[in-house]
């Protein structure tokens, strides 16, 4: 037995080890992010956007004439702080809702807040709210879906997890019927396109307005999810023994579903519907560093952030066209979830 | 202190704990048995505050430690971080585990003698070895009352013999209240002081256990002929041992 | 156009049946077989340009009993509505904005013939035939189909004679703009680009099949998003790296002008911005991005504003006069300025030659 557990597989991280995994995230990321700002459909060369980022930095108040500086610190450097922050919080509130339900499957979809905050986008879309009204309803939405799972799944008092999963699919499918129905009375010459759009997912409209617009609520929200990172360990055993350790998971639960719904609705608001990042990049990152939250959390966040970069940084290079972000990361993501599920099988039925 | 007054529980028209009373004092150690489906989980549930009662009761310290028979998460976690899971009460939901909280789990690790376990994977244990764990994280929690669900259960004789010697060492300093469930009427004389018996009929039979662990008492719970039989121990000491008739081969 | 390639042309679209006297038989574009008994007095219309087609070919809305609700968008929005008040009122129930027929309503407004796509499937088509009624199938998006399509419906609704009128004046307009481009040097062809949306995505077409790139290529300029492959979403960084001479925006989009280009921090510095050659499309009678029974105005304004030095169109006059064709109306100077946004683009390189003088 001493021998089996002294096979020090990759979940084992001792302290040192992961100071050294998160340096080297954190380092991936900074990466990722110079590398998506030197590159482009306009021609711009990799030493003269670091001197446009390195002017803007030393000298903030300099006025931005250039179409070179414009494109770099207009179009490049808010598009690729909003697909990071958007693949953080994908990936972080991934692992904090498949921590809570015991259940690597999971992702916001399945509360409905994804289809509750993408109605209340696609309602201000079709009644011409944009900014930060739209934010709002976006989250109302999100948050809304989520309050109706609480009020169905809670019977004698009580919320099981089981009936929290059948109560989000009931109210997902009730928003994303509610959906279609914005969608069929949609005007096609201009809010139905905008729509349709925006539910694709695209960071192809970023801009400083947008991340100042997403990012404090973005931002309050991981850090609030980062926060209970402990308390998620706890959330993560069953319902009695959670309890017995002096946790209320059943209200405990709700406050990371409303931090979710938060996080998901800026998200959602400022860059539509991304699938497959809450699910993957959670499942990859258990891997590097295991299943305690205090890690998990954190580096899921960076390697989300990532993640998303480097998509979004082909969905808008590769080709003239902007490919849709969802293709790409489907793409991406299925056979790579493809095979952390193998591997989790196979690890299980080795053990 | 730990206990249940009038306690009713229902599930449905069938009236699964029926005005049940007991209560546990401090130093003192109740074994819980009964035949499957007469209560005994929910009684322990109801113990632990963890079933609603429909009548009567609960008396219980705020903290419980709480042993129960397997762990329940499929994530993987280290042992150090499964053990200090036990401070979680004290940190609220924003808190984070300090220093003191890790030198607390890394002594009840050792009072179990588990420490050497501490950087290992919870999941990639034995059986034996994760209920020390649990055991030791339920000590670390700071709590006075253990309640333990069935321990040493799904253990092979060693590891049985390891953890009632570990429940009787902590029985031993008379500072806790201890209450466990079991299916064995030997764990109840190797370790409890007080035994409770749900009765299939009638009443519960709660006392001594010297006076509770006796053939015609464990006869009517278990519906099976038993009998008392004393041994030599390791020591040379008599020990005393409750066998069911029908163990071991019929003599020709 | 000659008499030749007219009756080519009729050939290619119509076969009458020699026998039966009085019937009109029509080939449409799915080689389909439509028969009429006599010239067909209420017709509905499906496809979107077809509605102001039919009005245009008949020279009244009379014919008119049902319409998409987008084409009724674009009567109220554009002129049409204030040249034939009557249209505002047509039917728009009988079919869903997604070319789903509604049959009842349909049947409602008793129609001799339904006009729907082709090349889309049978889910759009089988409701109508299913119901027993008359039905046209066209195509869309070429100079040649919206011809082909022209001469078929100005048969079926009895008017053949505007045949020559309307479609032979595309011809003629074609090949004088063709004529005088073709001296034109390669290096004098402006890259444009069309941006099919703009407000919430920006999109733009390859240039396979696309009408815009085939008129921008007719008036002697040069698509600047040939490269791409179908309509696609794009990024203004892409637009940069284009950096077009000039920009045409989409008429679809009410709350479109030219100011998202001159206020967007990256688009204001494109050529075409700094050369203040950024033009929203005309909205006339239909929306002139699309083919249309005003195309050849398109073209002549397109014309002018690329090539000002070659071409002397006087816009207004050919407007006033293919207006009093088309809708037998006489269009007024402030209707043309309503009509090609003078109020918001009058500002705009090279829109001083269209001032009313």
């Amino acid at each position: 037995m001493i021998d089996a557990v002294g096979d020090v597989t990759e979940a084992v991280v001792t302290p040192r080890g992961w100071a050294g995994t998160a340096m080297a995230l954190t380092l991936l990321l900074v990466g990722c992010v110079l590398v998506s700002l030197c590159v482009g459909r306009f021609a711009v060369s990799p030493q003269r956007a670091i001197e446009v980022l390195w002017q803007a930095l030393t000298a903030p108040g300099r006025a931005i004439e250039a179409m070179d500086e414009r494109i770099v610190l207009l179009v490049r450097t808010p598009r690729v702080v909003l697909a990071a922050l958007a693949g953080a919080a994908l990936a972080i509130t991934g692992a904090a809702l498949q921590g809570v339900f015991r259940n690597p499957l999971v992702s916001p979809e399945v509360l409905g807040i994804s289809q509750g905050a993408a109605f209340g986008g696609a309602l201000s879309i079709f009644v011409g709210i944009w900014g930060l009204p739209l934010l709002g309803m976006v989250f109302a939405a999100g948050l809304s879906a989520l309050v109706f799972v609480g009020l169905i799944a809670r019977v004698d008092g009580r919320t099981e997890i089981i009936t929290v999963i059948l109560s989000g699919m009931v109210v997902g499918s009730l928003f994303s019927a509610l959906l279609s129905l914005i969608q069929f009375v949609a005007d096609p010459n201009s809010s139905l396109p905008a729509i349709v759009y925006w539910l694709m997912g695209s960071f192809s409209t970023a801009t400083w307005e947008r991340v100042l617009i997403a990012a404090p609520v973005l931002l309050a929200g991981l850090g609030l999810l980062w926060g209970m990172r402990f308390r998620l360990n706890i959330l993560s055993l069953d319902d009695s023994e959670a309890r017995s350790l002096g946790a209320r998971p059943d209200l405990e639960r709700w406050v990371v579903f409303a931090l979710v719904a938060l996080v998901v609705g800026s998200q959602v608001a400022v860059s539509g519907i991304v699938g497959w990042v809450g699910l993957v990049i959670p499942h990859a990152t258990r891997l590097l560093v295991g299943h305690d939250h205090r890690r998990l959390l954190p580096a899921s966040a960076l390697l989300g952030a990532g993640f998303m970069v480097i998509i979004d940084t082909l969905a808008r290079t590769v080709t003239a066209a902007e490919i849709p972000l969802g293709v790409l990361t489907a793409i991406v993501g299925a056979p790579v979830f493809a095979l952390l599920l193998r591997r989790h099988f196979g690890e299980r039925s080795s053990s | 202190m730990i206990g249940l007054h009038d306690a009713t529980v229902r599930f449905g028209p069938r009236a699964v704990l029926d005005r049940l009373s007991f209560s546990v004092a401090r130093g003192r150690s109740l074994a819980l048995l009964g035949p499957n489906g007469r209560g005994k989980t929910t009684a322990l549930r109801a113990l632990l505050g963890f079933q609603r009662l429909d009548s009567g009761s609960r008396r219980a310290p705020p903290i419980v430690g709480y042993v129960p028979q397997y762990a329940s998460s499929n994530q993987s976690y280290l042992v150090r971080d499964v053990v200090v899971m036990g401070r979680a009460a004290g940190l609220g939901i924003f808190g984070q585990p300090r220093p003191a909280d890790y030198t607390a789990a890394a002594e009840a690790l050792a009072r179990v003698g588990a420490a050497r376990f501490a950087s290992h994977r919870f999941d990639r244990l034995s059986g034996g070895e994760r209920q020390l764990v649990l055991m030791a994280r339920a000590l670390a929690t700071g709590a006075d009352v253990l309640v333990l669900d069935e321990p040493g259960s799904a253990l092979d004789l060693h590891n049985q013999s390891r953890l009632l010697h570990l429940l009787a060492d902590l029985r031993a300093p008379r500072d806790r209240t201890i209450v466990f469930t079991t299916h064995d009427p030997n764990h109840a004389l190797a370790a409890a002081d007080d035994a409770l018996l749900l009765m299939p009929q009638g009443p519960p039979l709660f006392g001594p256990v010297a006076d509770t662990i006796v053939p015609g008492a464990l006869e009517q719970l278990y519906g099976v002929p038993m009998r008392l039989v004393e041994l030599p121990g390791p020591d040379g000491a008599p020990h005393r041992a409750v066998l069911p008739a029908f163990a071991g081969q019929r003599a020709a | 156009m000659s008499s030749k390639t007219l009756a080519g042309l009729l050939a290619a679209a119509l076969i009458v049946a020699p026998a039966i006297a009085d019937d009109i038989v029509i080939t449409d574009h799915e080689n389909r077989t439509v028969t009429l008994p006599e010239a067909a007095q209420r017709v509905v219309t499906i496809p979107m340009p077809m509605a102001s087609g039919v009005i245009s070919l008949d020279g009244s809305s009379d014919k008119l009993v049902g319409l998409n609700p987008l084409s009724l968008t674009a009567i109220r929005e554009g002129i049409l509505g204030r040249i034939f008040p009557d249209a505002a009122s047509i039917s728009d129930a009988v079919t869903g904005t997604d070319f789903m027929p509604n049959v009842e309503a349909l049947a409602a407004v008793d129609p001799d013939l339904v006009i729907q796509w082709g090349g889309r499937g049978p889910e759009i088509v089988d409701p109508i035939t299913n119901a027993g009624l008359t039905t046209l199938l066209i195509k869309y998006g070429t100079e040649e189909l919206t011809r082909q399509y022209m001469t078929m419906v100005a048969t079926a609704i009895g008017r053949p004679e505007r045949i020559p009128e309307l479609v032979a004046w595309r011809d003629d307009v074609q090949q004088a703009i063709a004529g005088k481009v073709a001296t034109l040097p390669a290096d004098a062809r402006p890259s444009v680009l069309y941006l099919g949306r703009s407000l919430s995505d920006i999109t733009a077409s390859g240039a396979k099949g696309n009408y815009n790139a085939w008129y921008i290529d007719l008036v002697g300029g040069r698509s600047a998003s040939a490269e791409l492959e179908g309509s696609v979403s794009i990024n203004r960084e892409q637009i940069a790296q284009w950096d077009p001479d000039v920009i045409l925006l989409n008429s679809f989009e009410p709350n479109l002008d030219v100011n998202w280009v001159y206020t967007d921090p990256i688009l204001s510095l494109t050529r075409a911005a700094q050369a203040r050659r950024v033009y929203k499309m005309p909205l006339g009678g239909y929306r002139w991005d699309p083919p249309n029974q005003e195309s050849p105005l398109t073209w002549m304004w397109l014309a002018e504003l690329l090539h000002p030095e070659v071409f002397d169109y006087d816009l207004r006059a050919e407007m006033k006069s293919a207006y009093k064709k088309l809708y037998n109306y006489e269009l007024s100077d402030a209707d043309i300025d309503g009509i090609i946004w003078t109020a918001q683009q009058g500002d705009a390189a090279g829109y001083d030659q269209f001032e009313a003088r």
